[in-house]
């Protein structure tokens, strides 16, 4: 059983874990941080997002183990960053969601769009999001959504 | 459903990795950035009773510029080359493969020598680094080799790589002025695996012309004739196509031919027209 | 206050907890001593089970240990329906990859997944049996081996057609195949149940649309009276169907929580989903047409089977399907001579269950395609036979020839404005010029009409186990003049804590965002039969606007006496209630005049209080029909067989709106699964009956590349039969994109011979399509 020591949402954590035990495991059933979900471990749906060093990855393919040492940011790290709140702001004002099942891996996901794509339109933000799957909205809300806070950000 | 059980041993260095995988036995496996082992060991596909984790090794970072090509680390990650790590004519061919693999999130953790060591039939660096020529550096306990990427390539996820060598970087060679590269994916969707690939490196220049079909079910397959038609500057027909890529294929069904055969003829005339 | 009652696009008042990822999913709940769960389940389609070895050490069930809890036995009052019996853990026999055989539980899921690896099945493999044809061939193998054959079901809808068939002077006859598809919601079915002493109940958290029909379907399976059941549905990710019915491994698990007197948990996941899972909207059939020289359909004549898997799902049942598709198959189009024959097939599938407008989907498209086709026949163009045969306005309302009553709406001018909006003439133009892409251009349409909070009108015939009735709603005033309003359905991602604050807020003038919604909880709300069937905004909607204006009622005289004025003066606006003279009263105030202070209530008040349940049925219960026009335009790849949609209009009436922000993200979320059924999603098995597409990897989801920017033109037909005009919206969607997208796709293939009756139109289906179109054109040469 390894020791793992990593930083979730800038707490310093230490875990002892079976090998086998997952990223999106460790967060949600050692930490109960239940805003990153499990919606394949097949890592295709994308609904558990979450940012490892700042970039998006999936945490239900990733060992917990791998990430010793690693900075894990979660949706619930990052309820006050401003990209953030805007992008919160343009889902609903967008009905980006309706279950809200994929809704913190979208926005994980989203939000590094927005920073790393400021020239991004509608037709790219669709294709860099062609990675996390909504199964109610049908995309369109949360293609807006994303694209309306790039515009603004653009002034 | 959760992976069963294993040991896990992050690798300190190269020689440590090599050394774990000599001891390990057939059942040890590498992980890079486990964007194909993870998916397998959750639907307990893949059982390796040991994990030997090469993700921090510092021996396999960097991409560096050398006489004639770029040494690429083999845990550079797919979205590294997607934004830019490899400047010049070569990077911007190169990232243009990096950006079609699966999806960004998954391309933030998988690495180009992950890809290579799992040699799935449809993914994309096999084909696109059989067509750009590239020279694969491994490490094993009997030390350094490298081995061009045609001889690498043995079939559905099989490698020249044995079982105790790490992949450790990729040369590529760099690219003429005139070098055009032509790369046609059909997938269901963005981030899907490959149903039919056409990678084609030209250089009128050079003369230089490597036509390759992947997504073969097998290996990414050069094909001899068209590389000399293209030479000489040739169009080929796409019933010429077809019939260099039937017995490549292997007795192909007749929607396989003609999705292949659209593929490198595509991949053909992009670089025939983008003068 | 600006209106944000009924019409209003307010945003959702759910949203912001799950913008912060403080929605609670069932697997957000943690219980110390919990147990999780992993089903050991069958590796074959169909074997006979030897004997079961269980391992030494760990927590094992199976059937044997289940012995007191009946299997799943669904009854309906159809001729030629005999119910299915489907064990909780299969005994003697496994009739799907993926049913389950025995329940291991442990502390972790990786654990208890482990301990599945341990147990060892013997079994005797029998021949499977996995389409219509073979099921019903007279040698087939049975899977029940008390019947006499393969057959659920069959319904028949017998008329007199075949001498106004033979007269007519267009013949077309088509077949159709709809495959079968999974539901896939993205978080799985999910449940922890747990028995509290405090209580004496078993309370269950589960992932389901319809909690009171659940806790139905707990106590017969564990002979529990319903007072000791308390079924909360927390947040869902996700229903569209596949968490209606009573699952074996839901009762499994609740029996499991009794027996061991702990908390116990299970999570469907992906693989388990496409597999054991993989159930909804495998349908085929033939349709002979029979029409006028000009396109008028003179008489259809159709033959359907559904092959609906293992077992007969409760409550509704297998036939279920069959008696949808019957009843809708002649859509907005004036069919006066209609004969309709079924059969719905047992297979070595996993038991098929609705999925998002059940069999409707498979109706639009054998009678949608079936338009085209007559349109071929005759010369015209498709819209031109829609229009010929719609039911138009001034024939409204309209009684099908099915005995449905169409109850309002312009069908015609639906027709007219998604044309309008696609621009045919200048796709007709582009469809006739070359492309440099070499890709071929079509355009498609398809119509429904879109049979809405059905009740028990419709049910009441069946005699299936729980039928929709009167359905009630709970308002009350709080002590600080807020609402709190308890409702039997269940929201997960419709949008009612918002749009039942809407309708609240229409009746009683307070801002929605001072209505708490109340849902889901067997303990907390009136019954109700759920969340399904597109009802729950004109039942529910209905009951709530009953119980706040009974709760109005009540707090009429109060506010009459705070503002000493007559109560028949008393309205309310603003959040307030307002008496002659402007004069105002805040509900905080008449909060406190009853609850705090009744000391100075006048004599003769109701002594009831500030609490309401009523309820509500429309009076004529048979329905609302929405209805709908999709046009689609596409290019398809003749080389890689793939299809691109270029552009798409949804013209959609679902009545009156009560937040068309709301109503737009249902069509539009409904429209993109239905481009999965039309384009991407396939439960793929092998001969032996093994599932091929297992992974979302091999399973298709349309992902934001593969929905365009749909188009929605909605307009506003109230329903004369409820209340405040509303229909039901939340299926529709999924119901036309598949015919829409084949008759694009058979359009643009047009000059290839093409003609595409197959759905999903997956890249090798229209590949082949175009093959054999050559070939046959070859073989025809002289």
């Amino acid at each position: 059983m390894p020791d793992i020591r990593l930083s979730v949402n800038g707490e310093a954590i230490e875990e002892s874990a079976e090998a086998r035990l997952t990223l999106a495991d460790l967060l949600r059933e050692r930490l109960h941080l239940t805003a990153t979900h499990l919606g394949c471990e097949q890592g295709v749906c994308g609904a558990c997002t979450v940012l490892v060093d700042g970039v998006p990855v999936r945490s239900c393919i990733r060992f917990a183990a791998a990430c010793d040492g690693q900075a894990v940011q979660s949706l619930e790290g990052l309820e006050h960053d401003p990209v953030m709140e805007a992008l919160r702001a343009a889902f609903t004002r967008h009905h980006a969601l309706q279950c809200g099942y994929c809704t913190p891996g979208m926005l994980i996901m989203a939000r590094d769009v927005v920073l790393r794509l400021p020239d991004a339109d509608p037709a790219r933000i669709r294709l860099e999001m062609s990675g996390n799957l909504c199964r109610c909205t049908g995309y369109l809300g949360i293609i807006e959504a994303i694209h309306a806070v790039i515009l603004a950000r653009r002034g | 459903m959760k992976p069963a059980p294993f040991t896990y041993h992050r690798a300190a260095s190269l020689e440590q990795a090599v050394a774990l995988l000599a001891q390990g036995g057939g059942d040890t496996a590498v992980l890079s950035g486990g964007q194909s082992l993870g998916p397998m060991m959750n639907l307990r596909a893949a059982r390796p009773s040991q994990l030997v984790d090469i993700g921090r090794l510092e021996a396999l970072r960097g991409i560096s510029v050398a006489e004639g090509h770029v040494r690429i680390g083999a845990l550079s990650t797919h979205a590294a080359i997607e934004d830019g790590a490899v400047s010049g004519p070569l990077g911007r061919v190169l990232a243009r493969v990096a950006a079609g693999i699966a999806y960004r999130a998954v391309r933030n953790a998988g690495t180009i020598g992950g890809s290579l060591a799992h040699a799935d039939p449809a993914a994309d660096w096999p084909a696109a680094l059989l067509a750009l020529d590239a020279r694969i550096h491994l490490r094993g306990p009997g030390g350094d080799r490298a081995v061009a990427i045609d001889a690498f390539l043995a079939g559905a996820f099989e490698t020249a790589k044995a079982a105790d060598e790490v992949i450790v970087a990729v040369d590529v060679p760099a690219l003429g002025p005139t070098a055009r590269f032509g790369y046609v994916k059909f997938c269901r969707k963005p981030g899907e695996f490959a149903e039919a690939l056409g990678a084609v490196l030209y250089d009128p220049g050079s003369a230089q012309a490597r036509v390759v079909v992947g997504a073969t079910g097998s290996r990414a397959r050069r094909l001899p004739a068209a590389e000399a038609g293209l030479a000489a500057g040739l169009s080929p027909a796409a019933a010429d196509i077809a019939a260099l890529l039937a017995p490549v294929l292997g007795n192909p069904s007749a929607l396989v031919l003609k999705r292949q055969t659209a593929a490198v003829h595509r991949a053909l005339q992009e670089v025939l027209t983008d003068a | 206050m600006s209106h944000k009652g009924i019409g209003a696009s307010i945003p959702r008042k759910e949203d912001e907890r799950f913008l912060k990822g403080r929605g609670e999913y069932v697997g957000d709940l943690f219980r110390p001593g919990l147990l999780e769960v992993a089903f050991v389940r069958s590796p074959h389609a169909h074997a006979r089970i030897l004997g079961i070895t269980r391992p030494i050490k760990g927590i094992v069930y199976t059937a044997a240990d289940l012995a007191a809890v009946p299997p799943i036995r669904a009854q309906i009052n159809l001729p030629g329906y005999r119910a299915t019996e489907q064990p909780i853990l299969a005994d003697r026999k496994v009739l799907f990859v993926g049913q389950s055989v025995a329940m291991c539980l442990a502390k972790s899921r990786a654990l208890a997944e482990d301990l599945s690896e341990e147990v060892g099945v013997d079994y005797e493999e029998l021949p499977p049996v996995l389409d219509v044809a073979d099921a019903l061939r007279p040698d087939a193998p049975r899977l029940h081996e008390d019947r006499p054959d393969n057959l659920l079901s069959v319904l028949n809808a017998e008329a007199p057609i075949d001498a106004i068939a033979a007269a007519a002077p267009v013949h077309v006859t088509r077949h159709y195949t709809n495959a079968r598809q999974a539901m896939a919601p993205l978080e799985g079915r999910a449940i922890l149940a747990e028995w509290n002493d405090r209580a004496d109940q078993l309370v269950v958290h589960v992932g389901h649309q319809n909690p009171h029909v659940f806790r139905a379907a707990l106590a017969i399976a564990l002979n529990l009276e319903e007072r000791r059941i308390r079924i909360i549905a927390p947040d869902i990710g996700g229903g569209f169907g596949y968490k209606a019915p009573a699952y074996p491994e839901e009762i499994a698990v609740c029996w499991a929580a009794m027996k061991l007197h702990r908390p116990v948990r299970w999570i469907e996941d992906r693989f388990e989903h496409l597999t054991a899972g993989a159930s909804a909207r495998e349908i085929s059939g033939t349709v002979h047409a029979h029409a006028d020289a000009e396109g008028r359909i003179l008489a259809l004549d159709v033959d359907f089977a559904v092959n609906i898997g293992a077992y007969s799902f409760w409550p509704h049942t297998g036939a279920f399907e069959a008696v949808q598709a019957i009843g809708i198959i002649p859509g907005p189009y004036r069919i006066r001579h209609y004969r309709a024959r079924s059969k719905t097939v047992l297979t070595n599938k996993p038991p098929q269950t609705p999925y998002r407008a059940v069999a409707r989907p498979a109706a639009c498209f054998m009678m949608e395609l079936t338009i085209d086709a007559v349109a071929r026949a005759v010369g015209k163009e498709p819209h031109e036979v829609r229009a010929l045969n719609l039911v138009s306005a001034a024939e409204m309302p309209y009684a099908s020839i099915t005995g449905k009553l169409y109850d309002s709406g312009d069908y015609p001018a639906s027709l007219r404005s998604a044309l309008s909006a696609i621009d045919l003439p200048a796709w007709r133009l582009k469809q006739a010029a070359p492309r440099a892409d070499g890709r071929a251009i079509g355009v498609g349409i398809a119509m429904y009409t879109e049979h809405t909070g059905i009740s028990t009108n419709t049910f009441g015939t069946m005699g299936i186990a729980l039928m929709p009735g009167y359905e009630q709603a709970n308002a009350r005033l709080t002590p600080d003049g807020d609402i709190e309003v308890a409702m039997g359905v269940q929201n997960h991602g419709q949008g009612m804590e918002t749009t039942m604050a809407q309708v609240a807020s229409e009746v009683l003038g307070i801002d929605p965002g001072r209505v708490r919604l109340l849902h889901g909880d067997t303990g907390l709300t009136p019954y109700s039969t759920g969340t399904y069937a597109s009802r729950a905004m004109v039942m529910n909607g209905g009951a709530v606007a009953a119980a706040c204006e009974r709760l109005a009622e009540r707090m009429r005289p109060l506010a009459a006496h705070l503002m000493q004025c007559a109560a028949h003066e008393v309205g309310f606006s603003g959040g307030r209630a307002t008496g002659p003279g402007g004069a105002t009263v805040g509900f905080g105030e008449i909060g406190r005049l009853w609850y705090k202070t009744p000391n100075e209530l006048p004599p003769g008040v109701d002594p009831a209080g500030l609490d309401v349940t009523a309820g509500y049925r429309p009076e004529d219960d048979r329905g609302a029909f929405s209805y709908s026009t999709h046009v689609a335009v596409v290019a398809v790849d003749r080389d890689f067989g793939s299809v691109e949609i270029l552009d798409y209009v949804v013209a959609d009436d679902c009545g009156t709106r009560v937040n068309p922000m709301i109503v737009d993200g249902q069509v539009l979320g409904g429209t993109a699964q239905g481009i999965g059924t039309a384009l991407y999603e396939e439960c793929l098995f092998d001969a032996s009956g093994q599932p091929k597409s297992v992974t979302l990897a091999d399973y298709i989801l349309p992902g934001p590349t593969e929905i365009p920017a749909i188009r929605l033109l909605p307009t506003e037909t109230p329903s004369p039969k409820t209340r405040f005009g509303i229909k039901g919206v939340g299926e529709g969607g999924a119901i036309a994109p598949a015919p829409a997208l084949l008759n694009a796709i058979n359009d643009a293939l047009r000059a290839d011979g093409v003609e595409l009756g197959a759905a999903p139109a997956t890249p090798d289906r229209i590949l082949a399509a175009i093959e054999i179109a050559r070939g046959a054109r070859a073989g025809a040469a002289p």
